[in-house]
């Protein structure tokens, strides 16, 4: 992408971004907007399927996401994605489809329509670090995240498997660190960057969930971290809204604030507080980011 | 099923061996169960193992001897969380966690076997949604999940608090294409009834 050349995406939030995670949602469009990156919403995107639906309908799922590539034709500019679950169906589908010719023949017959395979799915992280680039990035900065300690946590959707999102190195990724760092902020090195926060069992088994959280934010906080950055709306969910529960039941005191990128990018490049939905954190960040003097 | 199956001494011969199950697997994963050696690595990774009555890698090794009632007369194809490790990180490019939902898939075909009901239940209200909103809606998965598995007071006391901080939405809006939605929902099925797909 040529640096003159106006930025502009076709956006997908997902139905997180809708609900339990207007703030990614918030601060997506705020940061976009400062940035001078153009987004525009699919009109009338549906539910990607997640994780249930390709659990128990792998046809189905290729065949709602195949229908959403083809709605976010309409728009112009490549895919941006939010949500990391619905960016790991997105590019599932993009791979399963150009590689199984019986399964592209199902879903087309299925949607009624040719699949759509060619346009670019990006998640935001990559639309910052090398479409923007990081050195546009740090140049838009205001307020550098100097001091703060952030644990970057990618989870399990935005890298793996090999060969099929493509965003960065399965077991050994940087993008969010260098995301985070091009705008001020230090980064701690901690053992639970890739592990599973058990987010499709957050209905159905939650007791699964805390334990495997648990372990995270317990991995978090022995490194040092001051709080925790995530690009999934369902991570966030699990460390952030559950955050308080774990705490009790493993006697544990983490209060750890979990942002969401374009949370804290957003801070750094000055946006104002009030529009980066804070207030609808859990745990209340405002203590933190204070005693580091960005408030 | 007769019984127990788990329990039973595995007895492998013509009749047990089971390989069109195993072929159907392998269609809908596109991947082969031969290509396992065992190594373990799957296993190793797995965060969801200790839940497991079958560890990831036993899980291949039953199918690769036809023993698939096995597989589906446990919990462990439900509790994978679809994380990606193994698939990840196996060497001989076995795609384990597609055929975790190859398994899923076979065993709502075959109504019911394991007796894991809540990730059942929770996928069954999630794709309901789909076909009926078009999205999901939370609030109303959630309520729904807790009234249907008889569990009322489930995460009862994070309710407050969400809505205060507006993460759960009492109204939404239906798509405006939700006729598109049921045409894809119908399609499947129809090809399914004409044997057109799995």
């Amino acid at each position: 992408m040529t640096s003159d050349k106006a930025l502009t995406y076709a956006y997908f939030p997902g139905c997180s971004l809708h609900a339990s995670a207007g703030e990614y949602d918030l601060s997506t469009r705020e940061l976009f907007k400062a940035l001078e990156i153009g987004l525009t919403e699919v009109p009338d995107w549906f539910c990607c399927g997640a994780t249930p639906a390709h659990n128990v309908d792998e046809l189905l799922s290729l065949s709602l996401c195949a229908k959403n590539l083809e709605l976010a034709e309409a728009v112009e500019g490549d895919l941006a994605v939010a949500c990391a679950s619905c960016f790991s169906r997105l590019k599932f589908t993009q791979h399963t489809l150009g590689e199984n010719a019986t399964k592209r023949q199902q879903v087309e017959k299925a949607i009624d329509a040719p699949v759509k395979l060619e346009g670019n799915v990006k998640h935001l992280l990559e639309i910052l670090a090398r479409d923007l680039g990081l050195e546009r990035l740090a140049a838009s900065v205001q307020k550098p995240l100097s001091g703060l300690k952030v644990a970057c946590y990618y989870g399990c959707l935005l890298t793996r498997p090999t060969d099929v999102p493509n965003l960065d190195c399965v077991e050994a990724p940087t993008i969010m660190e260098q995301v985070i760092e091009s705008v001020g902020a230090e980064t701690v090195a901690w053992t639970h960057r890739l592990e599973c926060c058990g987010a499709n069992f957050t209905l159905s088994r939650p007791g699964v969930v805390i334990q495997l959280t648990n372990a995270i934010l317990d991995a978090a906080k022995a490194a040092g971290a001051d709080c925790i950055m995530v690009g999934c709306p369902l991570c966030h969910g699990n460390l952030d809204i559950r955050q308080k529960e774990i705490e009790g039941v493993f006697g544990a005191n983490y209060n750890l604030p979990v942002f969401y990128l374009t949370q804290l990018v957003g801070l750094a490049v000055g946006l104002d507080s009030a529009r980066l939905g804070l207030e609808a954190m859990i745990v209340n960040p405002l203590p933190l980011l204070k005693s580091k003097g960005f408030l | 099923m007769d019984g127990p199956v788990k329990k039973k001494k595995m007895v492998i011969s013509q009749e047990t061996m089971d390989v069109d199950f195993v072929r159907k697997v392998e269609m809908l994963s596109d991947t082969s169960v031969r290509r396992c050696f065992q190594c373990g690595k799957c296993s190793a990774g797995c965060p969801m193992a200790t839940f497991m009555e079958h560890p990831p890698n036993r899980v291949v090794r039953l199918l690769q001897l036809g023993q698939w009632q096995r597989i589906l007369a446990g919990r462990s194809i439900w509790y994978c969380a679809s994380c990606e490790t193994c698939s990840t990180r196996c060497p001989n490019k076995v795609h384990l966690a597609s055929i975790m939902d190859a398994l899923r898939k076979l065993s709502w075909d075959a109504e019911g076997a394991s007796k894991e009901s809540y990730v059942q239940l929770a996928n069954k209200l999630f794709l309901q949604n789909i076909r009926s909103y078009g999205r999901q809606y939370e609030m109303r998965l959630a309520a729904v999940f807790n009234v249907k598995s008889g569990q009322f007071l489930k995460d009862l006391m994070l309710g407050p608090k969400l809505f205060a901080k507006g993460k759960l939405k009492m109204f939404h809006s239906k798509n405006k294409n939700m006729a598109e939605i049921e045409k894809i929902f119908g399609r499947i099925e129809e090809m399914r009834k004409n044997g057109e797909a799995l």
